[in-house]
């Protein structure tokens, strides 16, 4: 039998450091801890531990020492969990052992996996082996050298027992004291408060009626528990507040003159005009408030989608950042409205050049150890989930080797009324509401998760802050909850992510003015931990849920069948009052109104000057077949199948235009439609927009082009654009002026321009963005090796697809279909691909230029309902956006999903020289193919909106492009997939 | 009548409401039970006349996928589906669910005339490519399989999505048995061959057989052919809108399904007409 969990180390050594190992073999090692003889384990081993068909199985002797190991290998490596790192595997384990030995209930299993080398080269140093195949975060890894082998000296790993938990009293922390002790106590304490908030807070304290209050409830009348400041910390976190778009900004731009005040972004540019256009629709059910955006779908069923990042953890453990990330995005669809189920997932991500071989900054991952982490932990979270990852995408640039950015989005659906008949997207709490903890216990793991997102990553950032997200524990509470729902036990459930339990409850102690908690009844994952600490860990898995008395005793049933923990923890009341107990002691005593709007309006200058940069000039001669290849094989461009094929994209049985089209089923997906409802057609678009390198020239031209793209992408499938909602997810670098960001006010106004285009477009598309998120600390370092990411907005979409049926696809079909280019191509190559490529191969100066502008977004919304009308009506079967690369590389993704070739002339088709038609990115565009018997219809319906023929698709595997008398581009297909499909293949085979 | 299809879910399967969706489809009654209420006796595995085990990831797939349900069947279960079997009723697994059924022993089986005795005889382990893949793959049956829910059925596309797909067994004398008996159900073929003969026992490249199953083995049944399970999704083409060319053959736009009906539904419609028949 083959041994494939050595194949692959062996196959990723080769593809990510060109070692060449001869064998690999595995062991998966289980430490048991429990009562139970190992006499009595044995015989059960095959029943539990080992597979007889395929594995040898053994207790209290290390597999090393037997037979198959006979041969002295040339290393081994040991790697485990570090103590109290989740242990997924270990947890099934001993879930499993307990359904064998029912009567060791308190047995814990622990795993580990060893791997055996051998044809290891002389050279190769057996720690840096090890330490590519492990995290030392999360890890531990045991070596023993040729030398040892030889020795028999085995790496043995002992039980990962974590260290004993100090719990500490709960304890006043003065804060009458000068301003620079308030500003240590905040930075010691990973508070993350500034001194402005120090300052609200010591001023709260110094109230005479806080203080006789507090006197009466036996709680340190002038000065706050170390309960109550951390509580106050994740509260107001940037995480959680937001306060960056809540800011009062001093605007001034050089370029027009202008000199204003913007008070708050999100409420100017971002939920005024969606409430606006709230007046106008009446499927926008619930907005912003909610863990998720809600639209009505049809008369029975509503949608929701919310999308959120996960970057500074996914740059410590990439893996369990990344996971964590999607797993906690789903249960915010959990969370939403009275409980919506998730049914598809969307991943984008950005990183460095996978084959990046600059120098790396201290503490950072090589990119390509980012990519591969991160893709399994959303990889292993998604599947395991059982929610199809339907749409997303992967970017690339340097600077995102200071920090990744992790975007996990999920669309929910839930039922528009419950059985009981309240609406499912109203949460219906009172005070008397019981509120229990499900899920997942709380542990020592994800202490200041929100604190520490809110500031850069450095050094030491702290190993805590890193997480394991656990699927399966997850799954089962899913299950149970919307189970729950159905039976009418929910009055309000939401999810327990940044600031745990102090979040959770504490947010939805709004609704009925008051909670009452004993920290004492939360369950814990190991004993010791003191009040603050279990108030607010970020444990995962966790969901706070309302129940009514009553219902009590249905709600732990449903618990039990489902093997979930839920343990009632609190109590909804109305006093005014966050009250917090440890047992009997009163711990934390705030008034809810404190908490919640306390946190003091920052305020903050803005400048913008636009940015100058070397021009981008083509080169005066060119092959552009040559570029084409070369742009094909881009890491931005190039084919990402081998990644995305391992995303589970049609569980749920609904996916209905997936990731991948054509007749190999390797051609580009614009966009994800799902026909949620067995049985019927009626879809649902899910998109995605971004263009983080157009914020090198302009950050409000990047915006407008994320938004156009995620339109763009979800009007070539069928989109309704009379029905669509966004979100937008702001990752920025820090924007806030200081001695570390002296380009703070830059920063800002990049934000500014953003936010601006954000709306100016979204209003004239009728696009109400639903819910959001911003990441506003994305830098690495400080002084002149810092990293700044590119200011990145993702726009999400999802819209209504009234007949998935009538849908159409980026590969071109039949020989004879006419080939369109709808839209207008200007000369707009400033921070295009092409000029990134050619300006890095030194044929060119710079990347600088007119950047794609959106000047008539209101006529592009006609083009683009016209065009979706066509496909719904069957005119159009292919349709593909024009983005990164242009008309060239779109044609050839075009060519490469159908295996077949085209016959395109590009003169007439816009403004630009031939540089700006065959390349540039203008926004508006599309490339479409109609069959002829379609073609009369098609016009007729496009008359008005640019539409130009390009030429027709021709079966002979040639794509042949020129520009009237001009030949510009002759390309063997075969020759335009190998370039396409080749750079992101890092998967090293099959062999 | 209208049969009763019990659906498990709970602890990871993940394909339960589909599942329900497509025997719902062929007009059987399907209710998703949670295992535990069956472990416990609130609900009652003999009042039901068609049993399914969904795709997922049970327990993560964790030491080995299926092996935990499986053991779960196997240890508090085994009394009841030792009847529903010896009762002549149909159980299908797929894709986690064959996993473990594959693992409790009840496939392929003992042999013909036997009860199920929960002996593991065959597994399925790591795909030889190392990875988790959602492919379509192209299926031929066997015609002359006992199996009662690939009745008439030829060929099929539909997706694999599985990282534990790849079937074994110790020897080839005991794939030569049920090759024998016609228990080797579907295989993975070259759809380039002609339809019905392109069942090879010879191994296919990756990605026609998207595993390294021996003999392309796909999905087997046991001697009864009531007991089958596959790898891949016959629920993930129950309509046509879901496969992947369907944008370049588009078929009439009315209400319902019409000829928009998926090639993987008649493997539910043959079980639940097996069950009609009978009764």
């Amino acid at each position: 039998m083959r041994d494939v969990r050595g194949d692959v180390v062996r196959r990723q050594l080769a593809a990510d450091h060109g070692l060449s190992v001869a064998t690999v073999r595995s062991i998966c090692g289980y430490l048991i801890h429990g009562e139970t003889p190992s006499s009595a384990v044995a015989p059960r081993v095959d029943d539990l531990f080992a597979d007889p068909i395929i594995e040898h199985g053994l207790t209290n002797t290390m597999l090393l020492t037997t037979q198959s190991f006979a041969t002295s290998p040339d290393a081994v490596i040991t790697v485990g969990f570090k103590p109290g790192v989740t242990d997924n595997p270990g947890k099934a384990a001993t879930d499993g052992f307990l359904t064998l030995f029912p009567n060791d209930p308190d047995a814990r299993i622990s795993t580990y996996l060893t791997y055996v080398f051998y044809g290891l080269p002389q050279d190769c140093d057996v720690h840096w082996l090890a330490d590519t195949l492990h995290n030392n975060l999360i890890e531990r890894a045991l070596v023993a050298d040729r030398s040892e082998c030889h020795a028999k000296s085995w790496p043995e790993l002992d039980f990962p027992t974590p260290p004993e938990q100090v719990f500490i009293e709960p304890q006043a922390v003065d804060l009458e004291v000068d301003d620079a002790r308030l500003e240590a106590i905040s930075n010691d304490g990973l508070l993350a408060l500034n001194l402005n908030e120090m300052h609200a807070i010591q001023a709260h304290y110094r109230d005479e009626a806080v203080r006789a209050q507090r006197t009466s409830m036996g709680i340190s009348p002038n000065a706050p528990t170390d309960v109550e400041l951390e509580c106050l910390a994740q509260t107001w976190s940037e995480h959680c507040k937001h306060k960056i778009f809540a800011s009062k900004i001093h605007h001034v731009d050089h370029e027009t003159g202008e000199d204003s005040v913007i008070d708050s972004l999100f409420k100017t540019h971002i939920m005024t005009p969606t409430h606006d256009m709230q007046e106008d629709v009446d499927w926008l059910l619930s907005v912003f408030h909610d863990n998720s955006g809600v639209i009505a779908w049809d008369d029975t069923w509503s949608v929701c989608m919310k999308a959120e990042t996960h970057n500074s953890p996914s740059a410590l453990d990439p893996y369990g950042g990344a996971m964590t990330g999607i797993v906690g995005v789903n249960r915010d669809i959990l969370g939403t409205g009275l409980g919506a189920r998730p049914i598809a997932n969307t991943d984008v991500f950005c990183f460095g050049p996978p084959d990046w071989e600059g120098q790396l900054p201290e503490n950072l991952f090589h990119p390509s150890r980012v990519l591969r982490g991160v893709h399994a932990g959303v990889r292993v979270g998604g599947n395991e989930s059982g929610i199809p990852t339907v749409n997303g995408a992967i970017v690339f640039d340097d600077r995102y080797i200071g920090k990744p950015l992790v975007y996990c989005g999920t669309v929910g659906i839930m039922p528009r009324t419950l059985p009981d008949g309240r609406p499912s997207h109203v949460k219906t709490p009172v005070a008397g509401d019981v509120v229990y903890m499900v899920g997942g216990r709380v542990g020592y793991d994800g202490i200041h998760g929100a604190t520490f997102s809110s500031l850069e990553l450095t050094e030491e950032s702290p190993s805590s802050a890193v997480q394991i997200g656990d699927p399966i524990t997850q799954k089962k509470m899913i299950d149970m909850v919307l189970e729950a729902r159905d039976s009418n036990l929910i009055t309000c459930i939401t999810d327990n992510g940044a600031g745990g339990l102090s979040s959770s409850i504490g947010e939805m102690a709004e609704y009925t003015n008051g909670c009452e908690i004993d920290l004492a009844k939360v369950p814990l994952k190991q004993a010791g931990l003191s009040p603050w600490e279990i108030l607010v860990s970020e444990s995962q898995e966790r969901m706070t849920i309302a129940v009514k008395p009553e219902d009590q005793e249905a709600f732990e049933a449903l618990a039990d069948l489902h093997e979930v923990e839920a343990t009632a923890v609190a109590t909804f009341t109305s006093t005014g009052m966050f009250h917090v107990r440890y047992d009997e002691a009163t711990v934390a005593y705030l008034p809810i109104e404190f908490l919640h709007d306390g946190v003091p309006q920052l305020q903050l200058e803005s400048e913008w000057r636009p940015p100058v940069l070397p021009l981008f000039v083509p080169p005066q001669n060119a092959d552009h077949a040559a570029l084409l290849t070369s742009m094909l094989k881009r890491p931005n461009i190039a084919s990402k199948e081998t990644w995305v094929r391992q995303y589970d994209h049609e569980v749920i049985a609904q996916t209905a235009i997936k990731p991948f089209v054509g007749v190999e089923r390797d051609g580009p997906g614009d966009a994800g439609v799902i026909a949620p409802i067995h049985g019927d057609p009626h879809g649902l678009v899910i998109s995605c927009g971004i263009a983080p390198r157009y914020s090198d020239i302009d950050a409000g031209a990047m915006a407008a082009a994320s938004i156009d793209e995620a339109v763009r992408n979800a009007v070539c499938v069928g989109l309704d654009v009379d029905k669509m909602a966004g979100l937008d997810n702001f990752c920025w670098p820090d924007p806030i002026e200081s001695s570390k960001t002296p380009d703070g006010r830059f920063k800002l106004a990049q934000l500014v321009r953003a936010n601006r285009e954000l709306e100016r477009v979204c209003r004239a598309y009728r696009l109400p963005c639903v819910s959001g998120k911003d990441s506003m600390k994305n830098d690495y370092g400080s002084g002149p090796n810092k990293i700044s990411i590119p200011p990145t907005l993702l726009f999400s979409l999802f819209g209504d697809h009234p007949d998935v049926r009538q849908s159409a696809t980026s590969d071109f079909k039949f020989d004879g279909d006419r080939i369109y280019l709808v839209g207008t191509s200007n000369q707009e190559l400033g921070a295009s691909e092409l000029a990134f490529m050619l300006t890095e191969s030194g044929v060119a100066e710079g990347v600088g230029g007119d950047v794609p502008q959106l000047p008539h977004p209101e006529r592009n919304l006609g083009v683009y309902r016209a065009l979706a009308t066509c496909v719904r009506a069957g005119w159009v079967r292919t349709a593909h956006d024009c983005s990164e690369g242009g008309v060239a590389v779109a044609l050839a993704e075009m060519c490469i999903g159908g295996r077949i070739g085209a016959v395109v002339d590009i003169d007439g088709t816009g403004t630009g020289d031939v540089w700006g038609r065959l390349w540039g990115e203008s926004l508006g565009r599309f490339i479409v193919a109609v069959s002829p018997e379609h073609e009369s219809a098609f016009l007729e319906a496009m008359k008005g909106h640019p539409t130009t023929v390009l030429g027709q698709v021709r079966t002979g595997m040639k794509l042949v492009i020129t520009d009237a008398d001009d030949a510009l581009i002759t390309a063997d297909v075969e020759t335009l997939v190998d370039a396409w499909k080749g750079t992101l293949d890092l998967t090293g085979g099959v062999a | 009548m209208v049969p009763r299809v019990a659906v498990l879910f709970g602890f990871g399967i993940n394909c339960d409401h589909e599942t329900k969706a497509v025997f719902e489809l062929v007009g059987a009654k399907a209710e998703r039970v949670h295992v535990n209420r069956f472990v416990s006796g609130e609900a009652d595995l003999s009042s039901y006349d068609i049993l399914a085990v969904p795709g997922g990831f049970s327990f993560g797939d964790h030491l080995g996928s299926g092996r935990l349900l499986g053991n779960r069947m196997r240890f508090a279960m085994r009394q009841a589906l030792m009847a529903f079997v010896d009762a002549g009723k149909p159980i299908i697994g797929i894709c986690n669910g064959f996993q473990v059924l594959v693992k409790t022993g009840l496939l392929p089986g003992p042999q013909a005339g036997a009860s199920p005795d929960f002996v593991q005889r065959g597994s399925l382990t790591l795909n030889d490519s190392g990875r988790y893949e959602d492919r379509w793959v192209t299926l031929e049956f066997d015609p002359e399989s006992p199996c009662i829910w690939t009745k008439g059925m030829e060929r099929m596309e539909c997706p694999v999505r599985h990282g534990e797909g790849k079937y074994v067994m110790p020897s080839s004398e005991d794939l030569d048995r049920l090759a024998k008996q016609h228990q080797l159900t579907v295989r993975y073929v070259d759809p380039s061959i002609p339809v019905g003969k392109a069942i090879t026992d010879e191994p296919l490249p990756y990605p026609l057989s998207p595993n390294g199953s021996m003999r392309n083995i796909a999905g087997v049944c046991d001697a009864t052919g009531l007991v089958f399970g596959l790898m891949p999704h016959p629920e993930a083409i129950y309509a046509r809108w879901l496969h992947p060319d369907h944008t370049r053959r588009p078929g009439t736009v009315s209400d319902g399904m019409d000829d928009w009906e998926g090639e993987g539904l008649q493997m539910f419609r043959n079980a639940v007409e097996y069950v009609n028949q009978r009764t």
